[in-house]
C-alpha cells in the first residue's frame, strides 16, 4: 500500500519545514511555561473560592490556577493551532497538487505503481509529520514543565489534550489533503486547502470574544477541540474529539479515491 | 499481432480540441510514428495509453490490457518520454536516477550505466542546473533504464543537439532490432523517416492518414508524359527533368518525399482554417 520510496524522498523533503516550525514551537512554548507563576495562581485561585461569580465573570475559572489549565489558555488557543496547521497547508499542497500542477506527477504515475498507492504514501508522510510536530511539542512541554516546576503538570490530562489536538490537526491536515487531491491547480489547492481552516480559525475567534458572535462557534470545527474540557476529562470533549478524528478519516480516504479517479493532463 | 490498440477514442475538450474517434494500432516488433502539427491531438492521444486520462468514449488496450483500468499492470511493461519533462528540480540527475529505481523497484541490475555512457551524460549536478538537452537525456535514460519492451516518447529528441539526435534514432533502431514496439509522437518529420515503418498523421483530433511509409509515398507518386518534336530536344528534356524518354515521348515523375506529403497535410489543414473563417 506504501511506496517506500517515495516515502523517503517526501520526509527527507519534510525536514526543513519541521525543523523551522518545531523551532518556533520550542521558542513559544519554552517562553509561556517560563512564565507560569505559582504563587500568583495561587492567588487567583484563593479568589476564586472566595468569589466563584465574580472571577467566572472575567474569564477565570479554578481550573486555570493549574499549570496545565495555565498551559491551555496560552498555548492552545494560538500557537499550537497555528504552527501544525501552517504545516498542514504548506505539505498537503505540495504532496500530491504541485506535482500535477508542475507536470512531475507524470514521473509518478508512469510507472507499475498504483495511483492509489502514490496518495496513500503522500497521506502517510503528511501524516507523520503532524504526529512528529505534536509529539515533539508534547515532550517539550513535559521538559519545560517539568524543569521549572517540579511536579506540578498533570501529565495523564496532558496526553489526552494532545491526543485531541492531534485529531484536531489530522483534521485539518485531511482538508488540505483532499484539496490537493481535487484541484489541480495549485492556486486552487491552496486557496481551498488555506482558505477552509483559516476562515474556520477566525470564527472560532470571533466566537470567543461573545456576545451575538458567539453563535459563530456552531459553525466552525476548532468548537469540536475543548481544551479545557478534555483537562476535566468530559466526555463530550471526548465524543467531539472522536468526530474529528472520524472526520478525518473520511477526507483522508476520499482524497485517495478522488486522485485515483481523476484524470491528469500531465 | 498489435500490441497498442486505440478503438474509436473519443476526448472533446469542446472548440473543436481535442481527439475524435481514433483508431490505430502498433504491431509487436513495430516502430509507429505519430506524426502532426502542435496541438492536433498526439499528446492526448498518449496520455490515454499511460492511463493518465479515461477515454470519454472507445479504448485503449496494450497488450490487450485496458490502459485505464490496469494502468499499473500496463506501465509495467512501459518506457515513457513525456513531450515536456518536469523533473524533481531539487535533486541531481544521480540522485534522481537512484529514486526511479527504487521507486519502480528494479534493482540496480539496470541499463543505466550503459545509457548514461551512451548519451555522454553527467548525472553529478542539481537538475535545475541542467540545460534543457541534458534534462532530456535524463528522461530518455529513465525511461529506457528498466529495459521495456514498449516503449512510448512524446517529442522525445526535442532539445537534443544534431548529434545526440543521431544518437537517439541509434538508440530507437537499436531497440526496434530487439523486438521493442515503439510509438513515438513527432511533429519532426526525419526522425520519424529514419525510424519508423508504420506512420500515422494526425490533424485535427482526426486520423489524417495510417499507412506504412513506403505506400504514403507511393500514393502521392504524381506522372506526367511530354511528347517532343525530335530525339535530340527530347533527349535534352529528360536529362532536364529527370525523366525517361522513350522515343519522342519523355516521362517524367515526381516523388513527393515524405516531407512533402506531410506539409501537404499541413498546409490542407492551414487551408481549412481559412475556409472556416
Amino acid at each position: 500500500m506504501m511506496n517506500m520510496a517515495l516515502y523517503k524522498r517526501e520526509m527527507k523533503g519534510s525536514i526543513k519545514q519541521l525543523i523551522i516550525f518545531g523551532a518556533v514551537i520550542t521558542l513559544y512554548v519554552s517562553i509561556i511555561i517560563s512564565m507560569y507563576d505559582p504563587e500568583l495562581m495561587k492567588t487567583l485561585d484563593g479568589f476564586a473560592e472566595a468569589m466563584p461569580e465574580l472571577m467566572a465573570a472575567v474569564g477565570m475559572r479554578a481550573n486555570a490556577g493549574t499549570l496545565l489549565g495555565f498551559m491551555v489558555s496560552y498555548l492552545y488557543g494560538f500557537i499550537l493551532l497555528i504552527f501544525p496547521m501552517l504545516f498542514s497547508i504548506l505539505k498537503g499542497n505540495a504532496l500530491i497538487a504541485k506535482y500535477v500542477d508542475k507536470g512531475s506527477m507524470a514521473l509518478l504515475a508512469a510507472a507499475p505503481v498504483k495511483r492509489r498507492t502514490i496518495a496513500f504514501t503522500q497521506m502517510k508522510v503528511l501524516i507523520s509529520g503532524i504526529v512528529l510536530l505534536i509529539l515533539y511539542s508534547t515532550i517539550l512541554e513535559i521538559i519545560c514543565a517539568e524543569s521549572g516546576f517540579h511536579g506540578e503538570l498533570d501529565i495523564t490530562a496532558l496526553f489526552v489534550v494532545n491526543g485531541g489536538l492531534l485529531c484536531l490537526h489530522l483534521f485539518i491536515g485531511g482538508i488540505c489533503f483532499l484539496s490537493s487531491c481535487i484541484c489541480s491547480d495549485t492556486k486552487y489547492s491552496v486557496a481551498l486547502g488555506a482558505g477552509i481552516p483559516i476562515f474556520m480559525y477566525v470564527l472560532q475567534m470571533l466566537a470567543n470574544v461573545g456576545g451575538d458572535a458567539e453563535a459563530a462557534k456552531y459553525f466552525t470545527f476548532f468548537t469540536l477541540f475543548d481544551a479545557d474540557g478534555l483537562v476535566a476529562g468530559e466526555s463530550k470533549a471526548i465524543i467531539s474529539v472522536l468526530i474529528l478524528f472520524t472526520g478525518a478519516s473520511i477526507l483522508y480516504a476520499l482524497g485517495i479515491m478522488i486522485f485515483d479517479r481523476k484524470d491528469l493532463h500531465i | 499481432m498489435s500490441v497498442i490498440k486505440i478503438e474509436n477514442l473519443v476526448r472533446d475538450y469542446g472548440n473543436g480540441k481535442g481527439v475524435f474517434d481514433i483508431s490505430f494500432h502498433v504491431n509487436k516488433g513495430e516502430a509507429f510514428g505519430f506524426l502532426g502539427p502542435n496541438g492536433a491531438g498526439k499528446t492526448t492521444t498518449i496520455r490515454h495509453l499511460m492511463g493518465f486520462l479515461k477515454p470519454q468514449s472507445g479504448r485503449c488496450t496494450i497488450d490487450g490490457m485496458d490502459c485505464w483500468r490496469e494502468r499499473e499492470k500496463v506501465q509495467a511493461r512501459l518506457g515513457y518520454i513525456p513531450g515536456e519533462i518536469s523533473f524533481f528540480e531539487d535533486v541531481s540527475g544521480a540522485e534522481f536516477l537512484k529514486f526511479i529505481a527504487e521507486y519502480r523497484k528494479i534493482g540496480t541490475q539496470n541499463r543505466k550505466d550503459e545509457l548514461l555512457a551512451r548519451f555522454e551524460l553527467d548525472t553529478k549536478g542539481k537538475i535545475k542546473r541542467m540545460s534543457k538537452g541534458m534534462k532530456q537525456k535524463l528522461g530518455i535514460v529513465a525511461a529506457f533504464m528498466h529495459d521495456p519492451d514498449i516503449i512510448i516518447l512524446d517529442e522525445p529528441t526535442s532539445g537534443l543537439d544534431p548529434l545526440m539526435q543521431n544518437r537517439f534514432i541509434d538508440l530507437i533502431s537499436d531497440e526496434k532490432k530487439r523486438g521493442k514496439t515503439i510509438l513515438m509522437s513527432s511533429h519532426i518529420f526525419e526522425e520519424v523517416e529514419r525510424t519508423c515503418g508504420r506512420i500515422g498523421i494526425i490533424q485535427n483530433g482526426r486520423m489524417a492518414a495510417v499507412d506504412d511509409a513506403d505506400t504514403l509515398r507511393r500514393r502521392h507518386t504524381r506522372s506526367y508524359t511530354v511528347s517532343l518534336e525530335d530525339e535530340a530536344s527530347a533527349e535534352a528534356f529528360a536529362a532536364d527533368f529527370g525523366g525517361t524518354r522513350t522515343g519522342l515521348s519523355v516521362t517524367v515523375t515526381t516523388k513527393q518525399s515524405l516531407e512533402e506529403i506531410f506539409m501537404n497535410y499541413y498546409g490542407g489543414e492551414k487551408h481549412d482554417e481559412h475556409g472556416a473563417l
